[in-house]
């Protein structure tokens, strides 16, 4: 009977059978969350047999593949260009793989691979250029022709890294502003950006992958598509889980697929997707009514560019989507890098197609690993930071008498004095070439000929990007300075001569 | 409040026209941001807006260029509501709606002299408006 099976669990092909007879219950992540809190976990269970979810946002790890048929005479395609975008021959004569992440030569960090796909999405016409060496049954070497989608024999999006559970929270403590992949950061903590859609995102609501799994039917770029397997650096112990989607670009709809390019970073493609979660069992019902107060992230440093940027605190997803955070006791705006307002039409979309019949659940053929961890790479160069060549900097407060600061670069043999105040923080530095420029000039306050704006380096900098911007500025010395500005060091370009000399 | 934007040409730059007009109308104005020089250049001015007309009036009878300035343009086919540029805006004018659609109050934004939004944009929907200048350079 089916009251009798509905307590011991609901199946997959009882679900469609749903969907076929117009039965169905189906609710997106955000309404689940409500009944839930109303009424219930078991009335929830009973009555829910589906849970739609969505998320829209920036992935970089996305790209299409294309076959754009033969020409006559065939080529053995060697390097192609769409768009000015090359994309890779990565197999035989025609197929080509367009990266979203690849960029444009003539309009770079403007347009690249992700901008291309939407477009070809879209109906446009582009621009195909290749070359090649030539073989006995491919003679051709050069190509030139359009296309657009209607030409191409498959048009399919196989992205390998999407779907991040959640993500971390960026801010940058730097003095200047960065652009990073996170989005522009203005400098000291003063904004802070954010991706995911929290509580609606789709692995958020199965953590455990009960029904997420290699053949899993899913909403892509406003096709339906399939989960293909776990996505590279799919790391569900910590909760960062990610999936390999594939689906058929013909179906899409530029509305949940655009390019998108970030500044003095690159290109990118975001991409909406949404996945049903079925309610099998009373535990499904449980994880899809997770809010985003109990979504936990990490809010990071992208000011320290290494691989372990400083983790500055905890936040939850309900703060985040409030639009404000407090970072080191002051209180910034959060930008959200992906679309909530797509993540929910996703889910609400993805509803109504299964109540009207469009969209089937599939059951996965086989399960995505639950315990696997995204490790660090194996590295065979010896990278050097500034910690290692640094030493001691002779110091000198702002109002020492400028006799006293020649004697002690006599007696240390420096060239370079820090001028520091009683706190120990960085005001200003002096050369031995100031001195005798005041010599010169007559000068005889320290003050005239403190150089204020100085250029620094932490300790955790490499050795080559503190080498550069000495080459850059036309600098021999950098004071090293820690998180608040105190004088910790200073390292001269003689000190890096000398290690590479070793 | 409203605002509105003088234009001051090389001609009349000399000339104390802002504060003769707040002293004959006895009408506070807020300056939001001035780009001027001894060439000429542009004044952005808030005004209350029942004022509005008759500070117009008296800045057009002195000579000075007077337009309700359109300063930042948002392409909203372009834009997909990602609110990269929400924490950016000084001024607050970049807001989510309910629905969590970006919404910007062209009132509030001050337009060049800040732009901090339009290279943060990824689907690059914000555009600044120039505001035409005189023509000599």
């Amino acid at each position: 009977m089916a009251t009798s099976k509905k307590s011991n669990g609901r199946s997959i092909p009882e679900i469609n059978q749903k969907i076929k007879s117009g039965d169905v219950q189906v609710l997106t992540a955000e309404e689940m969350k409500k009944l839930v809190e109303n009424s219930g976990i078991e009335v929830a269970y009973k009555e829910v047999d589906v849970v739609t979810t969505g998320t829209f946002g920036a992935m970089c790890s996305s790209g299409a593949i294309i076959n754009i048929g033969h020409s006559d005479p065939p080529i053995k395609i060697q390097r192609a260009w769409i768009n000015d975008v090359e994309v890779s021959h990565p197999g035989a004569a025609v197929d080509l793989y367009i990266g979203a992440t690849q960029m444009s030569e003539t309009q770079p960090f403007e347009y690249g691979g992700g901008h291309l796909i939407e477009d070809l999405i879209a109906g446009k016409e582009v621009e195909v250029r290749a070359t090649s060496y030539g073989t006995d049954c491919y003679p051709r070497t050069k190509l030139d022709t359009v296309v657009s989608k209607d030409n191409l024999n498959q048009f399919y999006l196989l992205n390998f890294r999407n779907c991040y559970q959640r993500y971390v929270c960026a801010t940058n403590s730097r003095d200047d502003i960065i652009y990073t992949y996170m989005g522009k950061l203005l400098p000291k903590f003063r904004n802070a950006t954010y991706s995911g859609a929290g509580s609606l995102n789709p692995l958020m609501n199965d953590p455990d992958y009960e029904t997420i799994g290699i053949g899993t039917r899913i909403f892509l770029g406003g096709g339906q598509g399939y989960v293909i397997g776990e996505g590279t650096q799919h790391d569900p112990t910590n909760r960062f889980g990610t999936l390999m989607v594939r689906g058929d670009c013909k179906q899409m709809n530029p509305e949940f697929i655009r390019g998108g390019a970030f500044t003095k970073y690159g290109t990118t493609l975001y991409v909406g997707m949404g996945i049903p979660i079925p309610i099998l069992n009373e535990g499904l019902a449980k994880k899809t009514s997770i809010r985003d107060e109990e979504i936990i992230t990490e809010i990071v440093d992208y000011g320290v560019p290494r691989r372990g940027r400083p983790k500055l605190g905890k936040i939850s997803y309900d703060i985040l989507k409030s639009g404000t955070v407090t970072i080191n006791d002051r209180t910034v705006k959060v930008s959200s890098l992906s679309s909530l307002k797509k993540a929910k039409k996703i889910a609400s979309t993805l509803k109504s197609w299964i109540e009207n019949g469009e969209f089937y659940l599939s059951a996965p053929a086989e399960t995505l690993p639950i315990d696997s961890v995204c490790n660090v790479m194996r590295q065979r160069d010896d990278v050097t930071f500034v910690s290692s060549v640094i030493h001691k900097a002779v110091t000198c407060g702002v109002d020492e008498d400028i006799k006293e600061v020649a004697k002690r670069i006599i007696s240390e043999s420096i060239n370079h004095v820090v001028v520091t105040d009683s706190t120990g923080q960085i005001k200003g530095i002096v050369t031995s070439w100031d001195l005798t420029r005041a010599v010169s000039e007559g000068k005889t306050k320290l003050t005239d000929i403190i150089t204020k704006k100085v250029f620094t380096t932490k300790p955790e900098e490499t050795l080559e990007a503190a080498s550069r911007k000495m080459a850059a500025h036309h600098i021999s010395a950098l004071p090293v300075i820690d998180r608040e500005k105190k004088v910790v060091g200073l390292i001269t370009s003689e000190d890096i001569a000398k290690l590479r000399g070793r | 409040m409203d605002r509105i934007l003088l234009r001051f040409s090389e001609e009349n730059v000399e000339e104390p026209i802002t504060s003769k007009v707040i002293l004959e109308l006895g009408i506070p104005m807020r300056i939001v941001t001035a780009t001027i020089n001894s060439q000429g250049g542009d004044i952005l001015v808030e005004v209350p807006r029942i004022h509005v007309n008759k500070v117009v009036e008296a800045f057009r009878k002195k000579g000075v260029v007077v337009t309700f300035p359109k300063l930042i343009e948002v392409d909203n086919d372009k834009c997909f509501d990602c609110g990269g540029c929400f924490a950016l805006c000084p001024v607050d004018a970049i807001k989510y709606d309910k629905d969590y659609s970006i919404v910007f109050d062209e009132k509030t934004c001050i337009g060049s002299p800040c732009g901090l939004c339009v290279d943060a944009c990824p689907a690059r929907a914000i555009t600044l408006v120039e505001q035409q200048r005189n023509n000599q350079k």
